[in-house]
This record gives C-alpha cells, sequence and structure tokens, in this order.
C-alpha cells in the first residue's frame, strides 16, 4: 500500500533520438510495440497494478499521438476525480528555456510536484520494457530508509551504450557510479528508473537550476557519499529499446512463452485504449506460426515469427517472416517480406519482394507506398 | 428535469432465451456471445448510437447480473453522459407491491416516469435478440415522413420459413393493412423485426389503456398493436434490407456465428463507418504457435493456439493446445481445449476444460442415422474428462469425468 503515497512520473521523450525513424512522428512513449500497445502503456500499467493513484506524463516534443492515445486515462483506470492522469507538457520557464536534460524537465513541473502531496516520487523512462514490480521497489526504499533508489540489473541489459555503471556496498547502498559504453554479463547497470522523497526532488531541482546541471546522473555521481542512494536488484525480464535492432528484439522476445507469461499476467494486465477492431479473420489457405497477431487482422497468406498490429492484411500468396508490420499495413498479393518493420498504413504492393538483415531490418517509414 | 428528447430507445432485454437452453441458464439472452468478442446486446446498442440515438433504457429482469455488469455505465458504447445515456431499468417495488414485467408492452407502462423524465416525441422499442446492423435515423425519418402513429420495421423472410414469423400484409403506400400472426399458409413473407417506432404521446395513452385490461397480456405484438390497428391508428411498415438474424436458438447462434466467416454473407464488422462497440477485456494479442494450423476462422485477443482450428469462431483466452482440433464450433471466452481433444460443430460455453482426448460433437457425414446430428453444446464452467465423449445435440451442463 506503499504506492498510495507515490506521484508517478514518467518521461515520454527520453530516448527518442535512439529510434530516430519511428519517434521521427510520437514520441518514445507512443511508438507501437508488441501488436497493440504503445510503450508508454507498459510504464502506465505497472504503475496503476501497484496502486499509484497520481500519474504525470511529461512530454517535450511531437506529443499529439500520445495525447490522442492518453485520452484522460479511462483506459488505466485514472480518469479520476481525485489524483488521476496529468499530462505536462513543456513548460517554458523564464529561467530555462525549452528544457534540455531531465531535471530541467522536472524543474518546469516543480508544482505539479509539490502540489501531489505525495510523500515519494517515482520517476521513469519509456524505453524500457520488464517485469519489474513497483510495489516491492517501493518497499525496498521503505525498509532501507533510503533517500533514492534506484533500480538496476545484473547482466540482463547486455550491449547498451550509454548506460550507467554502479557499485554497491554489501547494504545495497551504491557508492559509485560512471557512465558505460556498453555493459558486460557481470555488470550491474542502470533501468533508468527511480524512486525520490519528494521534499529532496524539489531541493535538487533547484539546487541544479542554479548550477545548470540539466540530468540526474552528474548529480548523483557526485553525491553518493552526501545521498543515501540504495540500488534496487530487479532479476526478471528486461529490455532496454535504444536503437531499431533492440526494438525489433524486444518486439520478437514476445514470441518466447517464457516472455510473455512474465509481461502478460491475469493479475497484472497491460491496459491500452481499445480500438473497437473486429476479431482477426484468417482465411482458407492461410499459414500463422509463431506469431502474435491483434484483432482487426487479416490473413490470407504466410505469417512466421512476425508482429502483426492491428488491421493489417496479408493478402494471398504473400509470405511475411521475421518482420514487425504496424496497424493497418496492407501486404499485396505474393509479396515477399522478411526482416522488415514497417510503420503505420504502409501499403507493400502486390508480387514485391523486401528484405533486410537479422542484425539490421529495413524500417519503412509511415504511410509508404511501395 | 432531464433535457427534452426527440427520440428515446427502450431496449427489452429481460428475456431468458428458454430455447438456448444451458447457455442462458446464468445469463439473459442478451448477454449471450457473439462474434469472437461482443455480446447480443452490442447490436442494438451500437446501432443506437451510431443512429444518434444517445438516451437507452435497458429492460431486464431475467439473470440480470451478467448483463448489468457488462452494461456498467455504458461507457463501451459511448452512452457514458451527462445527459441521456444509458440506463438499467429492473422492476422495483411501489406502494401498491412489486410487481415483475408481465410483458413487453407492461414493462414499458412501468417505465412511464422514465421516458416522461425526457418528453420525447418518439420512443423506439427494441429488442435484445438480433444480430443486425440498422441506422434507427432513417426509419425515424419515414415514421415523420408518413405521419405515423406507429412504425414496424419489416423484412422479407423466405416464404418456407414464414410461418415462423409475425407477419404484415402491406399497402402499396406502406401502411399495414393486415397482421398475422405465425399463420400456418401465410399470405405475407413481410415480417416484423420486433422494431417499432411510436409517437409517445399515441403509446402512452395505449399503454394505460391496455394495462387496466385485465384479459390483455400486455405484449407490443399480441395486445397493443393490434389494438391500435383496430382503432385506426396511422401504422407503416419500413422495410429494411441487410443482414438480419434471430439468435434465439442452438442452431441459429451457431448459423449467425458462422456466418461471420463466409465472405457472401451482408454482414460486415469490420466497418469503420458502422462500428460495433463491446466491453473488451483486457488481454494481449492472440498468439499463434509453431504448430497451428488457423483456417477460415475468427480469432481474437488471449487467444493461444496451437493445435488446429478451421471453421470455427474463438473468444477471448481461449487456448488450443498442440494436436488439439476445433471444427466447425464456437468456443467461448476462458475456455482450454487440451491436446488430442476433438471439438467439432459445437457451442462451448465460457471457461470450460476439453481435456486430453476428449471429443465434443460430430460432423454430420459420421452419424449413421441424420436424425440424431446436431450442433452439442457443452455450458459454462463445465470439465469435459480426458477421453470422454460428447454426442451430438447433447447440452452438457455438469461436469463429465473421464480416465485417470
Amino acid at each position: 500500500m506503499a504506492a498510495k503515497n507515490v506521484l508517478g512520473i514518467i518521461f515520454s521523450n527520453a530516448y527518442d533520438e535512439v529510434i530516430p525513424e519511428i519517434t521521427a512522428f510520437r514520441t518514445m512513449g507512443s511508438v507501437p510495440f508488441a501488436s497493440r500497445y504503445r510503450l508508454i502503456d507498459f510504464q502506465l500499467s505497472y504503475m496503476v497494478n501497484a496502486g499509484i493513484p497520481r500519474v504525470g506524463i511529461l512530454t517535450n516534443s511531437n506529443y499529439r499521438s500520445l495525447m490522442d492515445h492518453i485520452g484522460n486515462g479511462k483506459a488505466w483506470d485514472l480518469a479520476r476525480k481525485r489524483e488521476g492522469l496529468t499530462i505536462l507538457p513543456p513548460f517554458n520557464h523564464p529561467d530555462t528555456g525549452v528544457f534540455k536534460g531531465k531535471l530541467d524537465a522536472l524543474y518546469g513541473s516543480i508544482g505539479y510536484i509539490s502540489d501531489s502531496g505525495k510523500d515519494y516520487v517515482l520517476v521513469t523512462d519509456c524505453n524500457i520494457v520488464s517485469d519489474i514490480d513497483y510495489d516491492s521497489l517501493m518497499n525496498y526504499h521503505l525498509e532501507t530508509k533510503a533517500e533514492i533508489t534506484l533500480a538496476y540489473s545484473e547482466g540482463l541489459a547486455t550491449g547498451i551504450k550509454n548506460g550507467m555503471e554502479y557499485e554497491l556496498s554489501d547494504d545495497g547502498r551504491i557508492t559509485a557510479m560512471k557512465y558505460i559504453d556498453s555493459c558486460s554479463d557481470n555488470m550491474k547497470t542502470s533501468l533508468k528508473t527511480m524512486v525520490i522523497n519528494r521534499t529532496l526532488l524539489e531541493r535538487l531541482l533547484h539546487e541544479a537550476n542554479s548550477k545548470r546541471i540539466t540530468d540526474f546522473e552528474t548529480l548523483f555521481a557526485d553525491n553518493t557519499s552526501n545521498l543515501r542512494i540504495y540500488g534496487y536488484r530487479h532479476d526478471g525480464y528486461v529490455k532496454i529499446i535504444e536503437n531499431i535492432k533492440t526494438y525489433y528484439e524486444a518486439n520478437l522476445d514476445l514470441l518466447n512463452p517464457e516472455v510473455r507469461n512474465a509481461l502478460f499476467t491475469p493479475e497484472k494486465p497491460i491496459y491500452t485504449k481499445t480500438s473497437d477492431k473486429v476479431p482477426a479473420k484468417y482465411g482458407i489457405a492461410a499459414k500463422a506460426v509463431n506469431s502474435l497477431i491483434a484483432d482487426g487482422c487479416k490473413v490470407y497468406g504466410e505469417v512466421e515469427n512476425c508482429i502483426l498490429f492491428r488491421g493489417v492484411t496479408v493478402s494471398k500468396g504473400a509470405k511475411i517472416k521475421n518482420s514487425i508490420i504496424m496497424q493497418d499495413t496492407f501486404i499485396g498479393e505474393n509479396a515477399a517480406v522478411e526482416y522488415v518493420i514497417t510503420d503505420k498504413d504502409v501499403n507493400i504492393g502486390a508480387g514485391k519482394k523486401l528484405c533486410g538483415a537479422e542484425n539490421y531490418p529495413i524500417y519503412i517509414g509511415k504511410g509508404i507506398n511501395i | 428535469m432531464a433535457r427534452k428528447q426527440e427520440c428515446i430507445a427502450m431496449l427489452l432485454a429481460g428475456g431468458q432465451g428458454s430455447r438456448l437452453g444451458i447457455l442462458t441458464k446464468n445469463i439473459a439472452k442478451p448477454a449471450v456471445p457473439y462474434g469472437g468478442k461482443y455480446r447480443i446486446i452490442d447490436f442494438p446498442l451500437s446501432n443506437c448510437v451510431n443512429s444518434g440515438i444517445y438516451t437507452v433504457g435497458v429492460l431486464t429482469q431475467y439473470q440480470p447480473l451478467a448483463l448489468n455488469d457488462y452494461i456498467g455505465n455504458g461507457q463501451p458504447w459511448d452512452l457514458d453522459r451527462a445527459d441521456g445515456g444509458v440506463h438499467i431499468l429492473s422492476p422495483y417495488q411501489q406502494i401498491k407491491g412489486t410487481e415483475w414485467y408481465k410483458g413487453t408492452a407492461n414493462s414499458i407502462y412501468q417505465n412511464i416516469k422514465f421516458i416522461e423524465r425526457y418528453d420525447p416525441e418518439y420512443v423506439l422499442i427494441l429488442s435484445g435478440d438480433h444480430i443486425y446492423k440498422m441506422d434507427y435515423s432513417k426509419m425515424l425519418d419515414y415514421h415523420k415522413e408518413n405521419n405515423a402513429d406507429c412504425t414496424i420495421a419489416m423484412i422479407e423472410v423466405p416464404w418456407e420459413e414464414a410461418s415462423r414469423f409475425g407477419l404484415m400484409l402491406v399497402n402499396d403506400d406502406g401502411s399495414i393493412a393486415e397482421f398475422e400472426e405465425k399463420p400456418k399458409n401465410p399470405r405475407s413473407n413481410k415480417a416484423s423485426m420486433g422494431i417499432y417506432i411510436f409517437n409517445w404521446k399515441k403509446l402512452r395513452s395505449y399503454l394505460i389503456e391496455d394495462e387496466a385490461n385485465e384479459n390483455s397480456g400486455n405484449d407490443f405484438g399480441h395486445d397493443v398493436i393490434p389494438a391500435m390497428h383496430a382503432a385506426g391508428e396511422r401504422m407503416f411498415a419500413y422495410q429494411f434490407d441487410g443482414y438480419w438474424k434471430d439468435v434465439g436458438t442452438i442452431d441459429s447462434l451457431w448459423d449467425s456465428n458462422l456466418d461471420l466467416l463466409n465472405p457472401k454473407v451482408d454482414l460486415d464488422l469490420d466497418d469503420d463507418s458502422w462500428k460495433i462497440y463491446s466491453r473488451s477485456p483486457v488481454a494481449p494479442p492472440h498468439y499463434v504457435g509453431a504448430n497451428a494450423v488457423i483456417e477460415n476462422s475468427m480469432i481474437t485477443e488471449g487467444c493461444e493456439i496451437d493445435g488446429s482450428v478451421d471453421f470455427s469462431v474463438l473468444f477471448a483466452n481461449v487456448k488450443v493446445e498442440k494436436g488439439a482440433n476445433v471444427k466447425y464450433s464456437i468456443v467461448m471466452p476462458g475456455t482450454v481445449i487440451k491436446s488430442g481433444a476433438s471439438v467439432q460443430y459445437s457451442i462451448v460455453a465460457e471457461n470450460t476444460v476439453i481435456e486430453e482426448g476428449a471429443t465434443v460433437g460430430k460432423s454430420p457425414e459420421e452419424m449413421k442415422n441424420i436424425e440424431d446430428w446436431g450442433v452439442a453444446v457443452v455450458g459454462s464452467g463445465v470439465t469435459i474428462g480426458k477421453n470422454a465423449e460428447v454426442a451430438p445435440k447433447s447440452m452438457i451442463d455438469t461436469d463429465i469425468g473421464g480416465e485417470n
């Protein structure tokens, strides 16, 4: 029940630049994921499932599609008279201008944070898909009497770039942190998720603003001895999306039943905006194996190892393999598609052949006609 | 006082639907699942909002729990409104005593006060028994053009089936000359769809009159409409062309679900201009496994398919394990069909378990005597044991043990 006293803050734009193709028209939070979701659905659902009653979504740019998706927060049960969901558009503070880092972004919303009346603030990004439990993260924060708790994993998020590595003492306190270029198996690396006491956060925001510090990492790295910073170890599934390849992998990971069972449990459902599409329809001679398929799809051809979003049509004789096909894409008759990511509303004409490689899937932009 | 509405809808959802047998043991007929993610009542409710009617009274009586729960505040249909919206109307206690809804007309009579709050010009009466997409606003225009007191939606049915329906003989100007209720030798194939538009002031006085008549069965089709006709009120038939099916029997429910797989059937649920809304379960996309073979079927969110599915409609969260076989069947939410089980020509209700090797239903070709063939039905929550058999045409509502 600790979560009742928590304000959730989600950065919807952080790391947009790591998948520039897909975030050209949208925030990281509204990046389509797993057939019927947007990345932000996961963070929002984790928070709601933990019992966090108040959530602010920080936006910076291109947030129309995000607002479209979130609406008043009804799908997450966050459309409430008391508390609930608030979208925090960029606040052009006289001191800061349009924000550059997370600290000045939060500084722009400092009034919202203070007014929340919550004692703790949970701050997360959207480009992490995991089965982390925020309730136990909160409990850990309270047990250790930490001022700040940073979630980390050991060896799970391997290969990521621009990470932070933590050094921990035996009692779990973070004693040092440093930037790393890539993460290897035995490293304890940041999951870009933290709990911080609200009053401390306010103090740090004022301090950082006067010193023109824009990111948490710099601030924390210099203060590991002054602040009680603890590390919360997460051992389940983690995937950090930091480029088109990891985006592709995170989607295809869902074809593994263990990953699916970790992310989609009936007790902790992932909520999303409903689309009222009809169930998927399979035609005569359809052949679909090892794929995730959303409502509104029409499958008349062959589908293997794919993630199909809502309203995708795979025509007769078409073969798609190892691909991510976003909403309302049309694959024409006898087309062949492999290692491809299509954005929304793409049309791949009859008989066309497209093939990327496993380590470099081809991305086809929104609305492109081939 | 609520704001005045030109037309409000009253949806008769109190019927048991006894011909659906065990499928309506615990739920009212309008709450029966249909088409992979819908319930029957989604059709009239969605038709209402698509037609611009945002005030709907839903009259419930028989087993209302599931239905009330499903409709909730009406949000999935955009009927959670400050002005109007959906209202569940159950029988209630009055000074003179408690009264159940005695008949369709009586249920409206008992809710005169609800209707009066909106001071409507017209009242649309609907039933929760049919699958169809219809623009009620066009019917209302027709009603107004004819300056009618009552307009009845009508559809032409095949002559050989006509005797199952309430029929109308219609004059050239569209006015109704005569009614015939399920005649042996029909003189018309124009069947009433059970959809009525009344001028509210007229209907109100006939309802009061009908209530005072002790010999009346308080039914629209049997009592109120004949009384209006006899009194010479202006009654018109509004012709509807399109898909319309009563899903009141096991066979028609089965047929109507499979109609969705038939490209020749004129019922497109993938029509963005006339969406059928429903309360969607929160479930991940469906997963088709490495061994799945799916053809000519509808499959929805939360399903996990690793077996073979052919000519079937699967609802949310159905699991078909490797080596299981589903053919010409309707499988409702949460059911698990285990490895080696076979489900054919069946309707399997919610949350049942078909254990390994069990057989439910048979194809007509396998029957020695075709008279014994029919759709097999397994009721909700039932477990069919390992290698057990459910015969065609049977209805099972208790567990069947299997081999250990």
